[in-house]
C-alpha cells in the first residue's frame, strides 16, 4: 500500500494520510491527491508568512521593526484568544510576547544560539499591545516594536488549519502528523507512542485518538547547551527550569493540545483544567511519569 | 573537542551494549565542542566496556570512535547535531549526542540527563510497538539517525 504524503515544512518533518476505518493502525493512510498537497503546502506556506519570526518577510518581522497597528489575517482570533486564556492560567509566564527573550538567549533569526545579555524578561501585555475586534477582522496596536512568538501553539494551530483545509476539500479523514503535534478526525483511531526524551527509540506510553488531537512538548528538543532551551519562563526571561522534562497532551483540537503541552511546564493541570477538557501525560526530571486518570491509553514506567 | 566525552556518561554508556544500528540506544548527554567536526576515525584503546556484547550483527565494522554530524531541520532552519560513537567488535559501546555551538562543561541542562532519566524512565522499545505515530523529540531524531548512517558508512570494514 502506498504511503503518506511526507514533505518537509516550517523546518519540520510533515506526514499526512488519509483513510478510514479500515486503515492499518500502523498507517497514516493514502498519500493526498497532488492538488490537495498543494493547497496544503500553500496554506503552511501563508501561515509562515505571516507567523515565522525567522524570516525577514513575515508579519511578524514587521511588527518586530516598528510600532503601529497591524491588522492580522483571519486565522489570528482563535490563537490568541488561546494565548490570552494560558498567559492568565499561567501568571504571565507564557505569552506570545517572549520573542525578544528567547533572541536574548541566541534563538534568534541569525541562529546565534549565544546569549547576547542578561535575561530578558517578556514585557507586559497589557502595557504592550491591545487587540481590537472589529467587523473586518482583528487588529493588533503596539506602542513599540515586539517581537511575537507562536511557538507555544502555532503548530499545533497548524495541524488544525490544514486538516480543516482537506476537510472543506472534502477528505474527512485524515491523519496529520507534523512531528510530535498529531490530529486524528473521521472514523478511525490511531496509536500514539510517547517517544522518551532521553532516548528516541524508546516509548514511556501509548496513547489511543479518536476524533482528537495530541501534542508533544519536551526540553531536550531545540535545546541549546548550558541550561538553555526553547520553553522560556516570560517572568523571568531564562528556560524554565521547575522539573519537568517531557508534556503529552490530548485535546479535542491541536491548537490547545499544542498550548496546554508548554503551560504543563509552568501550570498544574488542575488549574488549567478549571478551563479546558484535556487529559495529560508529565515525565519530570526524578523520572516520574504522571498521567491524568482518565487518559485512554498506557503508560510503561 | 575531548570535552564532548565526558566522564559520567561514558562511564555510564559502557555499562550498555547495542547494536550497530539505527536503533541504537542513545544516551542525549549534552556536551560541548566548539569547533566544527569532521568525521575522522581515531582508537580510543583505553575504552573498555564492562558488559560483554550482546549483539553482534552481520556487517562488520572497524573498532574506533567515530563522529559525525547529523541535519535536522527546525523552525530556525538548518541545525546539526554531533554523534560520537565508540565501536567496539561490532557494538556500540559509548553514543554522545553535542549540539551546535557549545558553551560550558558543565550546566544544569547536561546534568539533567547526565542524571539519568534515561536509565530511570526506560520504557519500551518503539519498534516493538504496533503504532501510528510517535511523539516526542523527532527532529533531535532525525539527526541522530542520519549521523548513524553517516558512520556506519565510514565505519564499514570493507
Amino acid at each position: 500500500m502506498v504511503g503518506p504524503s511526507s514533505f518537509e515544512a516550517i523546518g519540520t518533518p510533515w506526514r499526512i494520510g488519509h483513510g478510514g476505518a479500515e486503515t492499518p493502525v500502523g498507517s497514516l493512510g493514502a498519500a493526498l491527491a497532488p492538488d490537495d498537497l498543494t493547497a496544503v503546502l500553500e496554506r503552511i506556506e501563508q501561515f509562515d508568512r505571516d507567523w515565522s519570526r525567522f524570516r525577514d518577510d513575515s508579519l511578524v518581522s514587521r511588527i518586530a521593526r516598528e510600532a503601529g497597528s497591524w491588522r492580522l489575517p483571519a486565522d489570528a482570533r482563535p490563537m490568541l484568544a488561546l494565548y490570552e486564556q494560558l498567559h492568565a492560567l499561567t501568571d504571565a509566564r507564557l505569552t506570545p510576547l517572549v520573542g525578544a527573550s528567547l533572541e536574548r538567549l541566541g534563538y534568534d533569526a541569525a541562529y546565534r544560539l549565544t546569549p547576547s545579555g542578561a535575561p530578558l524578561p517578556a514585557p507586559s501585555w497589557a502595557d504592550t499591545i491591545a487587540l481590537r475586534h472589529t467587523v473586518e477582522g482583528i487588529t493588533l496596536d503596539t506602542v513599540a516594536p515586539v517581537v511575537l512568538d507562536v511557538g507555544a501553539a502555532g503548530k499545533g494551530y497548524l495541524v488544525d488549519l490544514v486538516g480543516d483545509l482537506l476537510a472543506a476539500r472534502g477528505v474527512g479523514d485524515s491523519v496529520v502528523d507534523a512531528s510530535g503535534d498529531v490530529r486524528v478526525r473521521g472514523e478511525r483511531s490511531i496509536r500514539v507512542a510517547l517517544e522518551n526524551p532521553a532516548d528516541p527509540t524508546k516509548a514511556v506510553g501509548v496513547v489511543e485518538l479518536h476524533n482528537a488531537a495530541l501534542c508533544a512538548s519536551a526540553i531536550n528538543r531545540r535545546a541549546w547547551g548550558n541550561g538553555l532551551h526553547h520553553i522560556i519562563d516570560a517572568v523571568t526571561g531564562l528556560p524554565v527550569d521547575q522539573g519537568v522534562i517531557a508534556t503529552w497532551v490530548v485535546a479535542d483540537t491541536a491548537l490547545v493540545a499544542d498550548g496546554l503541552a508548554t503551560a504543563l511546564f509552568f501550570a498544574e493541570p488542575v488549574r488549567l483544567a478549571e478551563a479546558f477538557s484535556f487529559e495529560w501525560v508529565r515525565l519530570t526530571s526524578d523520572g516520574r511519569l504522571d498521567a491524568s486518570p482518565g487518559l485512554r491509553g498506557e503508560l510503561f514506567a | 573537542m575531548s570535552q564532548m566525552l565526558t566522564a559520567p556518561s561514558r562511564a555510564r554508556a559502557a555499562r550498555r551494549a547495542a547494536p550497530v544500528v539505527a536503533s541504537a540506544a542513545v544516551i542525549a548527554t549534552l556536551s560541548g565542542c566548539a569547533a566544527a567536526v569532521d568525521t575522522t576515525v581515531e582508537a580510543e584503546p583505553e575504552l573498555q566496556p564492562t558488559t560483554e556484547p550482546e549483539i553482534v550483527v552481520d556487517p562488520s565494522y572497524r573498532d574506533g570512535s567515530f563522529r559525525a554530524d547529523g541535519a535536522y531541520q527546525s523552525p530556525a532552519g538548518d541545525e546539526s547535531i554531533i554523534v560520537v560513537m565508540q565501536l567496539e567488535n561490532d557494538i556500540v559501546t559509548d553514543v554522545e549526542i553535542g549540539l551546535y555551538p557549545t558553551s560550558a562543561t558543565s550546566s544544569t541542562y547536561q546534568d539533567l540527563f547526565a542524571g539519568g532519566i534515561a536509565e530511570k524512565v526506560i520504557g519500551t522499545d518503539i519498534d516493538d510497538l504496533d503504532v501510528t505515530v510517535v511523539a516526542g523529540s523527532s527532529l533531535t531524531s532525525i539527526g541522530f539517525r542520519a549521523a548513524v548512517e553517516t558512520i556506519k558508512a565510514e565505519a564499514l570494514d570493507d
